[in-house]
């Protein structure tokens, strides 16, 4: 369908002040709770701080209060949290871009029911891990972490606000250069704008308390419109300035990525005695696998080769990563998962990402985007 | 209903954050805690897979030895429990705990013990003896000039490891000493050497290796197979202006150490033998020294799990798993976290602290 954009707002006034900007996100979860079209939403609270975003259902409506606004230290992943444990659920979902891309591909691979879920997208500029954050904040801010309450990427700058209402912001190029800033594989990724979710919402070309909204798919235009006439959200047409801004932005910060992408997967690339270390550091913990929303096999080639492999100190690397590479790389979304959690500091993305934009030039499937399965798929797996 | 819960890992002595994936009050999974300061969501396999100890082999319900092992009412149980203690005099009682219980266990069960009179008590930490020194953070593990490893630190304690992979990313000169042909942390050390065996440590250390040992360096001592070389160790490195981490097995062992006495393998053997009646919590003994247990008149077993030494014990009295409880663990740096609970025991089965209580009351103490 062609796309509609609008911008929107909570009509209850507290959604509208506790949400990132303007709270129709939740709004919109309310009402799909209210009405009964869904058993629950999964969305993220604030635990202990701004830096500790907890993965949440939330099956009352009176409790979406407590899920409003963004959390960018929280690069949670929701894929494989539905796949495995909600798949027999109605449900919505609030979705980075490669929230989305792991859904879709779990889709295709009949591991989550797309008519069970509504895929509610927020635009991305890239996530925090928190304990990066914290120490980022206190040396290039000079500030306590634990006194921040709010934080935001806008206009290039990291923005930090404090208890007091004071603001501080720093260039995120000038952090991202000293090692800190966004995760790596954040600042390549290309998909800013959800659109391979319902609707994708997000600041950009938005008027303060408000969020612009792009409606993508039917179901997210059926969404948009009886949450309006329930009452639940205020509407009304962006400006064409306000449309052309957005385009302008997103096309920036694509080109910030691209320009990402040939620094880390090209010229900063590891050389091969660099990968030999890395190896070396490898426990064959499986981190990295079950990490991985395309990983999802019952029964992983990995643990039979393994089973009886006593010999080496370290896993082979052609075998242990290549198993999992020849399975998976065509359609890595580049989420960052892997790298993430792999308590070796092995930069596992790079190379899964590296393969997979080859494969894409070569063949033009988009992971997570394009409907069909990447041709090089075997159904031996399924 | 489904939730994500905050907690540490029960599984080792290095004190990783994870969450729970609980679903209808049962632990399904775990999730990345990339909040947690310690390991920013990384785990090794036994972390993440930690969840599965809250379903396996658990104790439901109490129970009391008759023509064998039989389900009772607490109350039965309890009775059974108070009837020998009191039966016997205090020197003949004894009470050992493991390293996974709580600090607030520990704290408990030392002042029921004190109440009672009973002086045979201790943890049970296998081969490492009490330490009481400041040991080095994981902070000053990253930022060291100079690490040196004993024991396969990498391989066994991996998120332990991983500080040493950081500093060595820092630029840290790395030398690991252990007894194999290869291991993993010495993979990945500048240099490895190896040695006969672990007391011969101090004999063939390279010289140079101790000029190198100063307030910017950390020795790191694990995996040790009995407690005399390990306080060996320790007692040589303390000489040098080194910090020092020695690696303890169990997730709270520090906590232990720091409340009550410590007991060798030897201590174990030594205080069976003076007991009667022996009261477990948490604790396997039967698995290394049944020999031992022989000739004691009555056992009682406190704890989560179906072990060798509840199927030999008299009174079985079903306890919480860490998740269960809410209270602190003190890790292999010294570093005490909270815990909360997250998840109800399963069937009967209590709180052990709970237990200890009811126990004491019983016997008409005060806690
Ligand atoms: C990491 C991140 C980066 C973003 N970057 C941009 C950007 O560059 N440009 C742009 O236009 N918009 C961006 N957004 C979207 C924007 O911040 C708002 O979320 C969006 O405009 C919706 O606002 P709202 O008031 O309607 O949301 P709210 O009503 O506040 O609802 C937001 C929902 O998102 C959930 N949520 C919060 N953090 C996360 C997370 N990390 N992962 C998944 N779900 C989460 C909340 O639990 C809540 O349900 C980003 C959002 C996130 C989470
Ligand atoms: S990988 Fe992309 S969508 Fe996901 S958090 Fe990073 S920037 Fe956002
Ligand atoms: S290989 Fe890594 S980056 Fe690629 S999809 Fe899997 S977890 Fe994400
Ligand atoms: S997560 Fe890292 S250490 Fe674990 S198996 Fe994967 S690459 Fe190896």
């Amino acid at each position: 369908m062609e796309s509609q954009f609008l911008l929107a707002k909570a009509k209850d006034d507290e959604l509208a002040v506790r949400g990132e900007c303007g709270g129709a996100v939740s709004a919109l979860f309310k009402y799909l709770l209210d009405q009964d079209l869904v058993d629950g939403v999964l969305t993220l609270t604030r635990g202990e701080d701004i830096y500790d975003g907890i993965p949440t259902l939330v099956e009352d409506s009176e409790d979406i209060i407590s899920t409003c606004g963004s959390l960018h230290c929280a690069p949670t992943m929701f894929g494989d949290l539905i796949s495995k444990h909600l798949s027999d659920m109605r449900l919505a979902v609030s979705v980075k871009p490669c929230d989305a891309m792991a859904i879709k591909e779990l889709e295709k691979r009949h591991q989550i029911n797309e008519n069970l879920i509504y895929k509610v997208g927020l635009n991305c500029g890239g996530s925090l891990m928190p304990i990066t954050a914290q120490k980022m904040i206190e040396v290039f801010y000079d500030v306590d972490p634990s006194e921040v309450v709010k934080e935001e990427i806008d206009k290039g700058k990291f923005i930090i606000e404090l208890a007091d209402g004071t603001h501080k912001s720093i260039e995120i190029d000038e952090l991202e250069e000293k090692g800190f800033g966004r995760r790596i594989n954040c600042q390549r990724c290309e998909l800013k704008i959800p659109r391979n979710a319902d609707l994708a919402s997000g600041n950009w070309g938005a008027e303060p308390g408000w969020t612009f909204i792009e409606v993508i798919t039917e179901k997210g235009k059926k969404l948009l419109d009886g949450a309006k006439k329930g009452g639940y959200i205020e509407v009304k047409t962006p400006s064409e300035k306000a449309i052309i801004i957005r385009g302008k932005i997103e096309n920036a910060m694509i080109k910030l990525a691209q320009k990402y992408q040939e620094k880390y997967l090209e010229e900063n690339y590891p050389n091969i005695e660099n990968w030999d270390e890395y190896w070396n550091h490898c426990i064959k913990c499986y981190a990295c696998r079950d990490a991985c929303s395309l990983c999802y096999c019952k029964e992983c080639d990995l643990e039979k080769e393994f089973y009886n492999d006593e010999d080496g100190v370290v896993p082979d690397p052609l075998t242990f990563q290549g198993v999992r590479m020849s399975h998976v790389y065509f359609s890595c979304i580049n989420c960052g998962q892997c790298e993430d959690v792999c308590p070796m500091e092995i930069p596992l993305a790079v190379i899964f990402h590296r393969m997979q934009k080859k494969y894409r030039d070569k063949t033009g499937f988009i992971p997570g985007v394009s409907e069909e399965l990447p041709p090089l798929f075997s159904p031996e797996k399924e | 209903m489904m939730k994500v819960a905050h907690t540490i890992c029960p599984s080792c002595s290095v004190g990783c954050g994870v969450n729970l994936i609980i679903k209808d009050n049962e632990a399904v999974g775990t999730y990345p805690y990339k909040r947690h300061p310690l390991n920013e969501g990384k785990t090794c396999r036994k972390g993440r897979e930690c969840f599965k100890i809250v379903m396996e082999n658990r104790l439901k319900e109490p129970l009391l030895r008759g023509n064998g092992l039989k389900q009772s009412s607490w109350d039965a149980a309890l009775d059974a429990v108070v009837s020998q203690i009191k039966l016997h005099p205090a020197p003949e009682v004894g009470i050992i705990i493991s390293g996974k219980c709580t600090n607030e266990e520990y704290e408990t069960l030392k002042k029921f013990s004190k109440n009672l009179g009973v002086e045979n008590i201790g943890c049970h930490t296998g081969s490492v003896p009490s330490v009481d020194l400041g040991t080095a953070t994981l902070d000053d593990v990253e930022n060291s000039e100079f690490i040196l490893i004993i024991g396969d630190v990498i391989k066994e304690t991996p998120l332990l490891g991983r500080w040493i992979i950081l500093a060595k990313e820092n630029g840290a000169e790395i030398f690991a000493i252990d007894k194999p042909d290869e291991t993993l942390t010495g993979v990945n050390s500048h240099q490895y050497q190896q040695v006969e065996s672990i007391s011969s440590i101090i004999d063939e250390i390279d010289s140079t290796v101790l000029e190198k040992l100063s307030s910017q360096s950390t020795v790191i001592i694990s995996n040790l197979e009995n407690g005399d070389n390990f306080e060996k160790l320790l007692t040589f490195f303390n000489q040098y202006d080194t910090k020092i981490i020695p690696v303890f097995q169990d997730c709270n062992s520090r906590g232990a150490m720091n409340i009550l006495p410590i007991l060798s393998d030897d201590d174990l053997s030594d205080l069976l033998e003076k007991i009667k009646v022996l009261y477990v919590v948490g604790d396997d003994p039967a698995s290394i020294m049944i020999e031992s247990m022989k000739n004691l008149d009555f056992i009682i077993s406190q704890g989560c799990m179906v072990n060798e030494t509840t199927s030999i014990s008299d009174v079985v009295l079903p306890g919480s798993c860490w998740a269960e409880k809410t209270g602190s663990l003190t890790n292999t740096t010294g570093e005490t976290q909270e815990i909360s609970k997250i998840l109800e025991p399963p069937g009967n089965a209590l709180d052990d602290q709970n237990i200890i209580t009811k126990i004491a009351e019983k016997m008409g103490l005060e806690l």
